[in-house]
């Protein structure tokens, strides 16, 4: 690597090559050492699993079983997490908006939902609704009660969808307000309407602010929709804790069905990175 | 200049910012087709508020603004009014002192951004316009280039072409130049110059006083809301009658 340069006839003097070369140097021997301190890390957890004779051909056995509850994970996930993008956009438009109804309506969401555990707001969906459904029904509209009463997974994917709908709200909400006054000014200058100006230059810049904390909300979401197995939904984790209780090898269930959680959550977090390094083109700073 | 017809015309505009702020206080002004106004006074005199009405950045408080036989009155808010607005916005043209050009989108996507989205054609259909533009600007070889990756004056002159797409009847520009380093500013006044050149309507709030004296057919001096003295530049700066006026000048020209 050492070859002097020539930049417009000046060379790169002979004691700078020393220095660049140092820091390559320092970035290989840290990437080294981290890669060593990972694999160290793997080697001793399946030496504790050793230890504590983790029986793997248990977990060989039924693998294939608890795969097959990662469907509804991720139907539930994608479908809600879906729902959440649609809710955190109308809600953080009607949290912006000077439309006194519009704003109510939003802020009202956003303050019940995430003043309330997600778990009884499930219950709600799945068991309160029918009630609710039974009662319109009884003061005459017909019908009601049947379309309120909801199977347990699209209970699942509405409760998981609405809750993280409001938290999102408040993330889109501010990632809409940080793009400076003088985008929305120029915009209008050209004679762009408050939603072409929206659409066009306010959103597209928000959401490469976006994009991280919603990413971090799927992540949360690919978990949290271990709460639809409250319903009866034979979803991964559902299966795992039944099968271990069931031949009391609770441990190796559990082992199994967090590391299946966790590469899920590793694959998204790669996507997110991609989609990231996709935005910031033109960023400077990446460059 | 007296033949020509009049491109902007403002009657009694008048601005309160709050309840009490006071910031113009009943300004009349006549801008001819392709005349060339500069605007100076001490900061704070309402010169930015008074372009921003122009275009309705600052919704005026009371008055008429009439752009290119445009007219609309202040303090009515109908959907009639709403789309005269509109409409003059197109007819108008603004560069900011910060550029505001869109940093998601390329030199030529903000020059296109225009065209597409307020006149609805298509991409294709304002390219080569755009492209010509920005050869315009010399900026032809910065064509695919995000803003974050121009100098200042870059960044400028790709916003001139951007407002240019438009093909605007007038041109406001409020202090153009006054966030750039001083050997970028040459590159942008000199962009401001062939426009004025070209038969323009400009008016410009900019403290470069050789734009002022040499390209500006006429000069406005604002004080408190209104302005105070206005005439060709060789008269406001050699002979300003007011004393106000006076004061400003050998302030700014020190
Ligand atoms: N959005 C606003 N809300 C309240 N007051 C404002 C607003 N914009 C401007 N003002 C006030 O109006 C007055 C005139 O402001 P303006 O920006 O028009 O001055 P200017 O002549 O452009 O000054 P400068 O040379 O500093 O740019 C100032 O006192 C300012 O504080
Ligand atoms: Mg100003």
């Amino acid at each position: 690597m050492s070859e002097t340069q020539e930049t417009g006839g000046c060379t790169i003097p002979p004691e700078a090559h020393a220095v660049l070369e140092e820091i390559e140097n320092r970035q290989k021997r840290f990437k080294r050492n981290t890669t060593i301190a990972l694999l160290s890390l793997t080697a001793f957890i399946f030496f504790l699993f050793y230890v504590i004779k983790l029986d793997f051909m248990f977990m060989g056995k039924w693998v294939g079983f608890i795969l097959t509850g990662m469907g509804f994970t991720l139907l539930v996930s994608f479908l809600a997490i879906s729902l959440a993008c649609i809710l955190s956009i109308l809600g953080a438009l009607g949290r912006l908006s000077k439309n006194p109804i519009a704003n109510s309506i939003a802020t009202a969401y956003v303050s019940l939902i995430r003043g309330t555990p997600l778990l009884v707001q499930v219950y709600m969906w799945y068991l309160a609704l029918p009630q609710l459904g039974k009662a319109l029904e009884d003061i005459g509209i017909p019908g009601i009660q049947n379309a309120l009463t909801l199977p347990a997974i699209p209970a699942g994917i509405l409760a998981l969808g609405v809750c993280y709908g409001a938290y999102m709200t408040e993330t889109v909400r501010a990632g809409i307000q940080s793009i400076t006054i003088g985008q929305r000014e120029a915009a209008k200058a050209l004679g762009m309407t408050e939603s072409q100006a929206m659409r066009r230059i306010i959103f597209p810049q928000a959401l490469r602010i976006i994009i991280p904390p919603i990413s971090n909300e799927f992540i949360a979401m690919i978990k949290d929709s271990s709460l639809v197995s409250l319903m009866g939904v034979w979803e991964l984790s559902y299966r795992a804790i039944k099968i271990g209780r069931r031949y009391f090898q609770s441990l190796e269930m559990l082992i199994m069905v967090a590391f299946i959680y966790w590469l899920m959550c590793v694959v998204l977090q790669y996507v997110q990175e991609k989609i990231e390094a996709h935005m910031a083109r033109g960023d400077r700073r990446v460059h | 200049m007296n033949d020509k017809k009049t491109m902007v015309k403002i009657e009694n505009l008048h601005k309160v910012f709050g309840k009490d702020s006071h910031v113009l206080r009943g300004i009349d002004l006549d801008v001819k087709a392709g005349e060339v106004v500069v605007i100076l006074g001490p900061s704070g005199s309402g010169k930015s508020t008074l372009l921003r009405c122009i275009n309705f950045l600052e919704t005026p408080t009371a008055g008429t603004i009439t752009v290119d036989g445009l007219t609309v009155n202040a303090g009515k808010a109908t959907k009639e009014e709403e789309t005269k607005i509109l409409q003059i916005r197109k007819k108008t043209g603004m560069c900011f002192q910060s550029f505001n050009l869109f940093p998601h989108m390329t030199a030529i996507e903000n020059v296109i951004e225009g065209p597409v989205t307020v006149l609805g054609q298509a991409k294709s259909e304002c390219i080569p316009y755009a492209e010509e533009l920005l050869d315009w600007v010399g900026l032809s070889d910065k064509r695919d280039v995000h803003p974050s990756r121009l100098s200042g004056g870059q960044q400028q002159r790709v916003a001139i072409a951007r407002s240019l797409a438009m093909k605007p009847d007038v041109m406001l520009f409020d202090e153009p130049t006054s966030a750039l380093d001083p050997e970028l500013v040459g590159e942008v006044v000199e962009v401001m110059e062939r426009l004025a050149d070209e038969g323009m309507t400009i008016l410009a709030v900019t403290h470069e006083m050789h734009f002022a004296r040499d390209v500006a057919h006429r000069v406005l001096i604002m004080d408190g809301g209104d302005w105070i003295e206005q005439g060709p530049p060789e008269e406001i700066f050699t002979n300003p009658r007011e004393q106000r006026s006076k004061q400003f000048l050998a302030h700014i020209l020190n």
